[in-house]
């Protein structure tokens, strides 16, 4: 546990980071990669790793985290700690130090993903105030961590949010209520209401928000990603039964008022078992990769064409880049596995498997 | 200054790749699927069979004591179907079969709404080729006949129609069963398994990880599903969500269930029981005894648990010793196999 003085001298070292480009080539063959990762249940780290495979350097957590947080110019990365999360941990990438630490305010707790701005000023978090069940985003000046913004998210349960641009944060608001005293339970499965929502990072305003028909209030929007188009891709995880027929992959635009539903062969939909993990599109925004760790698999998409293309089979897959490479994802799993995928030249080649490791839900390129 | 040569000094832990197990699970992979799987669906085939010529027999000649042996056939293939309802994994996934097989908790009355749709309807639309691979999974199975036999809403003894739907419906059950049965006869668990990239695949380890993760998933399944949410162990009471409970299976089936899990840890030469003495033998032991207690348990619940002549008080107080002993079976369950090297579902079990 960090003591205020530690903290405090720690805040000190962010200055001090250097820039990716000074620490790291941008070359796409020398992509650096970051992941949390666990070894048992008690033992919990966030790392680094190559092209290649290899581990960079490791650094014990306090508790099982869920998606790294990457600042753009500074050799910086974070890492955000599982729901109900209370901590987001930032490292400098090139001393392995920890640097800060930040927490949520009171009644507040993470939800496994933040992001920074572009300009690197700004720290964005999704945020469950727990007493009224009331989403948030959270907008603090870095690195100082102070709370410059508190909007509501449009929703409950914002789990994940991506920029469509400098503006306009696209928001996955998942629609399950749950408290951290009431581990993760779902507190209103009758009633929810998941959205995704296009919210004004310049004063908090709705600008757009888009839900499902009312027979599938139950089909969590979760996480998503955004292509240079603009195209919003969305993955759901359904909380009602695993026999019923319900879409599990849409895509959304600021301009369209309803959700377009990506279909794919029934016999893979029920391999998903109602759940999907990581939402990717590759680095050209033409191909859309989806993985889903309980049905063991990523399935592509042509965007496009919203053609289905095919899947690869791995089980416990859920971490998914893409790859400077267009139509090139990596891919992690709880079993230790990385692997590179190309759905449209149809190869997969496991990269490396680390024995007793267990690559936890989302990774994030860190030099992109 | 700091580049890349740098970091790739720092690299540090080596990167194995997963040891070999090829041949290690073989004796508990035959043995489940021996025992635990096609001896059981050979049974499940033979008492749907039996259910469907007592139906027809029912049909032909309508009186108390013909639907009482339709209904007690039905009871001996819901029991026997409480058997194999651990494993959700090879042939039964084929047109949804396993959710067919049973179709529950059917919270929304969906069967008998559908039942009655059919019921009503133009029986020639049944005839056509592929109805019943296309047909709702809410009228294809268990859930289906037990509807037609047991609730007021149908009345075999004297409605043609209803008769007429039970028949159809009885022989589209027997014939998936004789299916799965068939396709389990006819090939090996590692079959089932999708093929992964890397060297190191070996579908046998593959299989055997997939039963041990639906065997877990299935004790979640009898401790909350058929134990907890029917007598509102943390909510509301709702004896309608019990499994089975118009022909009054509800306990049986748990008590088959639990006894179920013994064979699976047995089966085999070596038996997972075998193999886990020799590495983990504290662990072994300790499981073991946890599965002879939930039979022991359940054993002692009275006939009438799920009866609405006990209070909700009265009920969860006879189930607290099942539910935790049931609760540390998956916890031992779940530690002993990630001892023996499995990982079970590191991000496929994290919900998030």
């Amino acid at each position: 546990m960090l003591t205020r003085r530690s903290f405090l001298a720690l805040g000190g070292m962010v200055a001090t980071a250097p820039s990716w480009g000074a620490l790291l080539s941008t070359n796409t063959d020398n992509q650096v990669y970051g992941s949390a990762f666990s070894k048992s249940k008690q033992e919990h780290f966030f790392g680094l790793f190559n092209e290649q495979g290899d581990i960079l350097w490791t650094m014990p957590l306090a508790a099982r985290a869920h998606a790294p947080v990457v600042h753009p110019h500074d050799a910086i990365v974070g890492i955000v700690a599982r729901r109900p999360g209370f901590f987001i941990d930032f490292f400098d990438a090139s001393s392995h130090q920890l640097i800060k630490q930040i927490k949520p305010t009171k009644e507040h707790h993470f939800y496994g993903h933040a992001l920074f701005t572009q300009d690197g000023a700004h720290l964005i978090t999704q945020e469950n105030h727990y007493p009224s069940g009331q989403g948030k985003i959270f907008v603090r000046q870095w690195p100082s961590g102070e709370v410059l913004h508190v909007f509501n998210s449009n929703g409950i349960g914002p789990h994940e949010s991506v920029f469509l641009n400098d503006q306009v944060l696209v928001i996955a608001n998942g629609g399950l209520m749950t408290r951290p005293d009431a581990d993760r339970k779902i507190l209103n499965l009758d009633t929810m209401q998941p959205n995704v929502t296009y919210l004004s990072l310049v004063d908090g305003h709705v600008i757009h928000s888009v839900k499902h028909d009312d027979a599938l209030h139950q089909l969590s929007i979760r996480h998503l990603d955004v292509n240079p188009q603009g195209v919003v891709a969305l993955g759901f995880q359904y909380q009602g039964e695993l026999w019923e027929q319900v879409p599990l992959i849409g895509l959304s635009s600021i301009h369209n008022d309803s959700i377009d539903y990506l279909t794919m062969p029934e016999a893979i939909r029920t391999r998903f078992k109602q759940y999907c993990g990581s939402v990717c599109f590759d680095s050209s925004g033409e191909i859309l990769a989806i993985s889903t760790p309980r049905g063991g698999l990523v399935a592509y998409w042509h965007i496009a064409s919203k053609q289905f293309l095919g899947v690869d089979n791995c089980r416990d897959v859920c971490g998914l880049v893409a790859t400077g490479r267009a139509h090139e994802f990596f891919v992690t799993n709880g079993l230790g596995a990385q692997l590179k995928t190309n759905p449209v030249q149809n190869t997969i080649a496991l990269v490396k498997t680390h024995a007793g490791y267990h690559w936890d839900n989302h990774f994030r390129v860190v030099n992109s | 200054m700091k580049n890349v040569s740098r970091l790739i000094a720092l690299v540090i832990g080596s990167s194995l790749p997963l040891l070999s197990t090829a041949g290690q699970w073989e004796g508990p992979l035959n043995g489940i699927v021996d025992k635990a799987i096609v001896q059981e669906y050979k049974s499940y085939t033979a008492s749907a069979l039996t259910l469907k010529e007592s139906v027809d027999s029912l049909c032909k000649a309508p009186s108390q004591n013909t639907l009482n042996t339709a209904q007690n056939a039905f009871k001996a293939n819901a029991l026997d179907w409480q058997e194999v309802q651990w494993l959700n994994f090879g042939p039964v996934t084929y047109f949804m079969r396993y959710f067919a097989f049973e179709y529950w908790p059917d919270k929304k009355g969906i069967t008998q709404r559908q039942l009655r749709t059919l019921a009503n309807g133009n029986p020639a639309v049944m005839d056509a080729p592929k109805f019943w691979t296309s047909a709702s999974i809410a009228v294809r199975g268990l859930t289906a006949l037990e509807s037609l036999l047991y609730h007021p809403d149908f009345q075999p003894l004297t409605s043609a129609t209803h008769c007429d739907l039970l028949i159809r419906v009885a022989a589209h059950h027997f014939d998936s069963a004789q299916a799965v049965a068939e396709q389990w006869h006819s090939s090996s668990a590692q079959d089932w398994v999708f093929n992964e990239e890397g060297s190191d695949f070996d579908p046998e380890y593959v299989a055997f990880e997939q039963f041990l993760q639906q065997w877990l998933e299935h004790m979640s399944a009898v401790k909350d599903a058929k134990l907890e949410t029917p007598i509102g162990y943390n909510s509301r009471v709702n004896l309608k969500l019990a499994e089975f409970h118009r022909s009054s299976l509800s306990l049986e089936s748990i008590q088959t269930n639990l006894k179920s899990y013994r064979t699976i840890y047995h089966a085999g030469s070596p038996s997972l029981y075998e193999i886990a003495k020799k590495k983990e033998p504290a662990l072994a032991e300790k499981f073991n005894q946890q599965l002879e207690q939930n039979v022991d348990i359940v054993s002692q619940l009275p006939r009438n648990f799920f009866h609405r002549d006990l209070n909700k008080d009265e009920r969860i107080a006879l189930a607290k010793p099942l539910v935790e002993s049931i609760s540390k079976s998956q916890s031992e369950l779940t530690n002993l196999v990630t001892r023996l090297g499995f990982q079970i579902g590191f991000n496929s079990r994290d919900g998030d």
